[in-house]
């Protein structure tokens, strides 16, 4: 990591710190976390996955919407590194998707197709309790650099306090309702991208893109953009 | 009066899973006799779900039995049916309905479709032994009070035959689901509640499953067209 990039590195820390101790929209947050993962770190695509009530893990943000990589990740949630993250609580690293377990051929041969050659996958940890994971994709072989990852971890660690102090869904200090409403504004966005489909005759990914940019513009939570979006008071 | 209609719609809108209270507010609120729920046509068979009374009972079974009446016409038209002087409006549109109708003593009966976006699958009906007319506002109020007994009535049907949109479906179709969500709510402007119902109905009908449906819809194949206050399917 050079010297810009650890500046860049800092100014990210700097404007994640700020905007946890303001009201924020935990999506965009999440959002603002894998792309800095891309932009920063050597990484190719980066998502974040959020365990559901039933323990199910669901793409929350990725680097794009594009279905086939949020397929991908899911498919790591099914048999992957990302589940195995999950489910140990610990950094699952694979430098070269090659040469992985049979139990992982679906997730495999996806990430192949994909270009993609190396995984790491980082889990979302509050004390012993994991709630979901970052998972980092390369389109290179080979084991992430230590800085990296250490990174990541920060990374991770600033997503799981976001969504664990979310204030804007009523004040509960309940955990899976705080998931719950993480994951409900995923939905929520979902349906947003379908509408914006619909009005702008665009792909599902272009919506995505219009939704967010239209966020951006007018200084707006993506959620309650989306929740607009949904109930019909916006229209874009 | 407005106040009343108030308390009732909100009544029914809390109770989903008593199909024996749908009746009370019609009855409660219209000069009526007596009122009845049934499900109508291929959707979802035809079956009296609720009557107030013998006599309402006994339209609906005249109505099955027939093949005609103001149900099926409230049904395939998606449109209230209104007979205030079924002696008079009647044995045109309906010959052997209006016969024994009469006989049995009634004077006026109205047709509330149950629809949930194209979904057509019942209808509230309401009889009087006396000729009445509904005014405009109680007519408006009975459409609305039949919307909400159409959500409720889908929605235990489906969640009868056991499909549960959420169980069996991976993440990752979850989310194809709610992206068509957004395309039928945006194209026939109604709630993502009832879009997801009305995808929900709809691979029901088709004997697809959700994710199909879902699928088609994302690629355009299945399109949900407005047509003045009605909603057609456009495959």
């Amino acid at each position: 990591m050079n010297d810009t990039a650890q500046r860049e590195l800092l100014q990210t820390f700097v404007r994640l710190a700020d905007t946890l101790v303001d009201d924020y929209d935990v999506v965009d947050l999440l959002q603002v976390l894998v792309d800095a993962c891309r932009d920063l770190l050597d990484t190719t695509a980066a998502g974040i996955l959020l365990a559901d009530s039933r323990g199910e893990l669901e793409v929350v943000a990725s680097t794009s919407e594009a279905s086939r990589l949020v397929e991908l990740m899911q498919l790591s949630a099914e048999a992957g590194p990302c589940i195995e993250s999950f489910r140990s609580g610990r950094r699952v690293s694979v430098p070269d998707i090659q040469h992985t377990d049979d139990a992982w051929t679906q997730f495999r041969d996806a990430a192949l197709a994909h270009g993609f050659r190396s995984v790491d996958a980082l889990p979302l940890r509050l004390r012993d309790m994991t709630i979901g994971t970052l998972n980092l994709m390369r389109e290179e072989p080979g084991a992430a650099a230590e800085e990296d990852i250490i990174a990541a971890q920060a990374f991770a660690d600033v997503a799981t306090i976001g969504i664990l102090h979310e204030r804007s869904i009523r004040e509960s200090s309940v955990l899976s309702e705080q998931l719950q409403a993480a994951l409900n504004s995923r939905i929520v966005i979902e349906q947003a991208k379908g509408v914006v489909s619909h009005t702008r005759g665009v792909s599902i990914d272009e919506a995505f893109l219009l939704i967010r940019q239209y966020a951006r513009s007018h200084s707006m939570g993506l959620s309650v953009v989306a929740a607009r979006l949904v109930d019909r008071s916006l229209r874009l | 009066m407005s106040g009343s209609f108030e308390i009732e719609i909100e009544a029914l809108e809390r109770s989903p899973d008593r199909p024996e209270r749908y009746c009370e507010a019609f009855v409660t609120l219209f000069p009526v006799s007596g009122a009845s729920v049934s499900t109508v046509g291929q959707l979802l068979g035809s079956e009296t779900l609720a009557a107030s009374d013998a006599l309402s009972a006994r339209i609906d079974e005249l109505q099955f039995d027939l093949g005609e009446g103001p149900c099926w016409d409230a049904v395939r038209s998606a449109r209230p049916v209104l007979a205030p002087a079924l002696h008079v409006s009647g044995p045109k549109k309906w010959p052997a309905f209006t016969q024994s109708a009469v006989q049995d003593g009634i004077g006026s009966v109205f047709a509330f479709p149950l629809i949930v976006g194209p979904l057509r699958f019942g209808a509230v009906d309401m009889y009087s032994a006396a000729p009445v007319r509904l005014s405009s506002t109680q007519t408006r109020q009975a459409g609305a009070m039949a919307d909400v007994i159409s959500r409720h009535v889908l929605r235990r049907a489906l969640s009868a035959i056991g499909e549960d949109p959420d169980e069996g479906i991976s993440a990752f179709s979850r989310r194809l689901i709610h992206q068509a969500t957004g395309v039928v709510l945006a194209s026939i402007d109604i709630s993502a509640e009832d879009a997801r119902l009305v995808i929900q109905g709809h691979a029901f009908a088709a004997g697809k499953p959700m994710m199909t449906v879902a699928q088609d819809i994302l690629d355009g194949r299945l399109r949900f067209v407005r047509d003045g206050d009605r909603i057609e399917v456009a495959e």
